[in-house]
């Protein structure tokens, strides 16, 4: 059966380029392919073929600007892993020459290994960062695991930091980075859960809570903003935010269970 | 190309009744004339292309479960046949199973005799529920008539979402959220059990049937209204009273039947969804048996107006599977489901009134039909109603031996002598 004069006449409209030639060629197999199951299947009549098919692929056209914005960011999406991949490679080599430069020209050879940690946990955050992206569109059940890189990138970079603070500064109370980056990893994946509408959201958010306050609270008291003595409160402010958040589901699901009450009666 | 589809909350509810019964809903239709098989076998191909689900095997994966499209040929979805002994080919045809993992989820089936045509058909209850099904038949024999006529492609089927959450559409954005929010499990468990003998692995399945004419209809309509009760509510009350009778329940105790109940009542439109299932259960109780079967009625009607004050009927419970399917991976949400919940083990459904005109083939309304539920596993059981030509055909699928054949005649004989006591004669 040639569906090609179908093809033609819906494509009338659009440009003959390279994308539309390998629309149609594409469209014509998947006409083929499906003309051929319906056959398989016992159909003879050529004329019911031809009207399931046109009823199966109603739309040409409009399914011809989908290919075309699809194929257009496909290659987008060549030359950008093309240039990652360079450029991965050339900022590799360009973080070891400015470690290299830099203790060269100030002999701070016991600080500039911040430059290649540095540099090499943020190339690791970026590339993990796409695939973070990647893992949440593929599938559902990769979700976890994308939470779990996140929190990884955070923790990194809360490590980073911590060296760095130690090695330039050492104010004695670099263990506090540690905790917040506790804390900003607990606050990522909750901006992550919300955001992406994770399932039991809510009761990440009823679990983080004291927990975020309790790290709030050794923060504050390790550095001295608070004394050890009169912040421990600052521990129920976190269950005191949940029971905020019960109520406000609460109350949001009252008026759906007043309406059925009135409904009732 | 590999297509998948979905698989739906009733698709995978109606899965897990696999212990229960075997998911087959049946359908005869008995033409005066002789159909032509060739345009038979285009209609039903191009139903099977528009319907995709009925050419695909579900897949359970145990993490996660899907309806894979499958190739099949028209071959193994019709069968022509030309015999001798037209009640047992038809009885043979319709006591099948087809397994969820089978490529095709419909069989087709035509006896040709003495110039006259029967159409059977059986389908998987997973595909579809008896409503959906009698709008399917009902665009299958229009699809026909067209096609053989007029030469139109017969390629007029509903298209379109499948999922649970349809039943919804009708609401405004306050009882959506109300009715979003009913994770309430209402199941009751009875255990009062249709008296049927044990299971044995000789038992087979049979369809039992009792037709009512339409003077006991008329009849039954007319007391229903004096009564202030519907017909369903008139033979629920009578297949109470004839159960109490079979199965020597004590008078005093409450007994549970429960009713199927079309969920597509609360929504706006079905032109735009696919065929699926969209029923739940009514559980009609009763404190006792009455004194007599016009007691029986009342109990049955003030049970079923709690019902049917209420907005959100049948509604209950929905949110509640939809959370335990979506929380775990498959096999272990359906432990967990079980656990909550109760088959009823005596059920009925009405399936309602089949119109002849939307069964008509070129021009030719059915003599008879007649559609019927799953073959139930004992202990449970299902009474299948359905009206045509003002007949009420009454019949019990289940897997059982010739005793159980007898319990059930049994039954429809008091189903008889309640309903004639209800009538007057």
């Amino acid at each position: 059966m040639n569906f090609i004069d179908y093809i033609e006449e819906s494509c009338k409209n659009i440009e003959d380029n390279h994308i539309s030639y390998i629309f149609k060629k594409k469209l014509l197999d998947e006409m083929t392919a499906r003309a051929n199951e319906i056959t398989g299947a016992g159909l003879r009549d050529e004329k019911v073929i031809a009207d399931l098919l046109a009823d199966e692929f109603p739309n040409i056209e409009k399914q011809y600007k989908e290919f075309e914005k699809a194929e257009k960011k496909k290659s987008r999406g060549r030359f950008w892993r093309i240039i990652l991949a360079l450029g991965g490679v050339l900022y590799f080599f360009a973080i070891f020459a400015t470690y290299f430069f830099v203790s060269g020209t100030t002999g701070e050879w016991g600080k500039t290994w911040l430059i290649i940690v540095g540099g090499i946990f943020s190339m690791i955050i970026f590339y993990v960062s796409f695939l973070i992206k990647k893992l949440y569109h593929w599938h559902r059940f990769l979700h976890p695991l994308a939470r779990v890189l996140l929190a990884g990138c955070v923790m990194l970079a809360s490590v980073f930091a911590f060296l760095f603070v130690l090695t330039m500064f050492d104010p004695g109370i670099s263990w506090i980075i540690v905790i917040l980056g506790v804390m900003a990893m607990l606050i990522a994946d909750l901006l992550f859960a919300f955001v992406t509408k994770q399932k039991f959201r809510t009761i990440s958010l009823f679990v983080y809570m004291p927990v975020l306050a309790t790290m709030l609270y050794i923060v504050l008291a390790g550095s001295g903003v608070i004394t050890w003595l009169a912040g421990w409160p600052i521990i129920f402010v976190g269950f005191a935010v949940d029971f905020i958040i019960a109520l406000t589901i609460a109350a949001s699901n009252a008026k759906y269970f007043m309406y059925k009450q009135e409904g009732d009666e | 190309m590999e297509r998948k589809l979905t698989a739906e909350l009733w698709d995978k509810m109606h899965y897990l009744f696999r212990d229960f019964n075997d998911r087959m809903v049946h359908v005869e239709l008995n033409y005066d004339f002789v159909l032509d098989v060739e345009a038979l076998k285009t209609v039903i191909i191009c139903a099977f292309e528009k319907v995709p689900v009925l050419h695909s095997k579900f897949v359970d994966k145990k993490l996660s479960t899907y309806w894979k499209v499958m190739p099949y040929n028209i071959e193994d979805v019709l069968t022509v046949e030309y015999p001798d002994d037209m009640s047992s080919a038809v009885e043979n045809f319709l006591t099948q199973y087809i397994p969820p993992e089978s490529h095709i989820q419909m069989k087709f089936a035509l006896f040709i005799k003495d110039g006259k045509s029967t159409l059977c058909m059986i389908e998987n209850h997973m595909c579809m529920d008896g409503g959906d099904l009698k709008y399917f038949l009902q665009s299958f024999c229009q699809n026909y008539t067209k096609y053989v006529e007029n030469g139109v492609s017969p390629i007029e089927y509903r298209t379109g979402s499948r999922a649970y959450t349809d039943v919804y559409s009708g609401f405004s954005q306050m009882e959506s959220g109300v009715a979003q929010r009913l994770f309430k499990n209402i199941n009751a468990r009875d255990n009062h059990k249709f008296p049927l003998t044990k299971n044995n692995i000789r038992d087979a399945s049979f369809i039992a049937r009792k037709k009512f004419n339409e003077e006991i209809l008329a009849k039954l309509k007319a007391k229903g209204k004096e009564m202030g009760a519907t017909v369903n509510e008139m033979l629920l009350a009578a297949y109470f009273y004839s159960v109490y009778e079979l199965a020597n329940f004590p008078a005093s105790d409450q007994v549970m039947i429960s009713s199927a109940i079309d969920l597509r009542r609360h929504m706006d439109t079905v032109e735009d969804k696919g065929f699926t299932n969209h029923t739940a259960w009514m559980q009609c109780a009763i404190p006792e048996r009455g004194r007599d079967i016009f007691e029986t009625v009342q109990y049955v009607v003030r049970s079923s107006n709690r019902f049917k004050k209420d907005k959100f009927m049948g509604l209950y419970g929905l949110p509640l599977l939809n959370f335990g399917y979506s929380i775990l991976p498959h096999a272990a949400s359906e432990e967990i489901i079980k656990i909550g919940y109760s088959n009823p083990y005596m059920a009925m459904s009405n399936i309602g009134i089949i119109k002849g005109e939307t069964l008509s083939l070129c021009g030719n309304e059915p003599a008879d039909a007649f559609m019927s539920g799953a073959v139930k596993y004992k202990p449970f059981v299902l009474l299948t109603a359905t009206t045509y030509k003002n007949v009420i055909t009454l019949s019990m699928c289940v897997r059982g031996n010739d005793k159980d054949k007898e319990i059930v005649e049994q039954f429809f004989d008091l189903m008889e002598k309640n309903i004639k006591t209800l009538t007057n004669e």
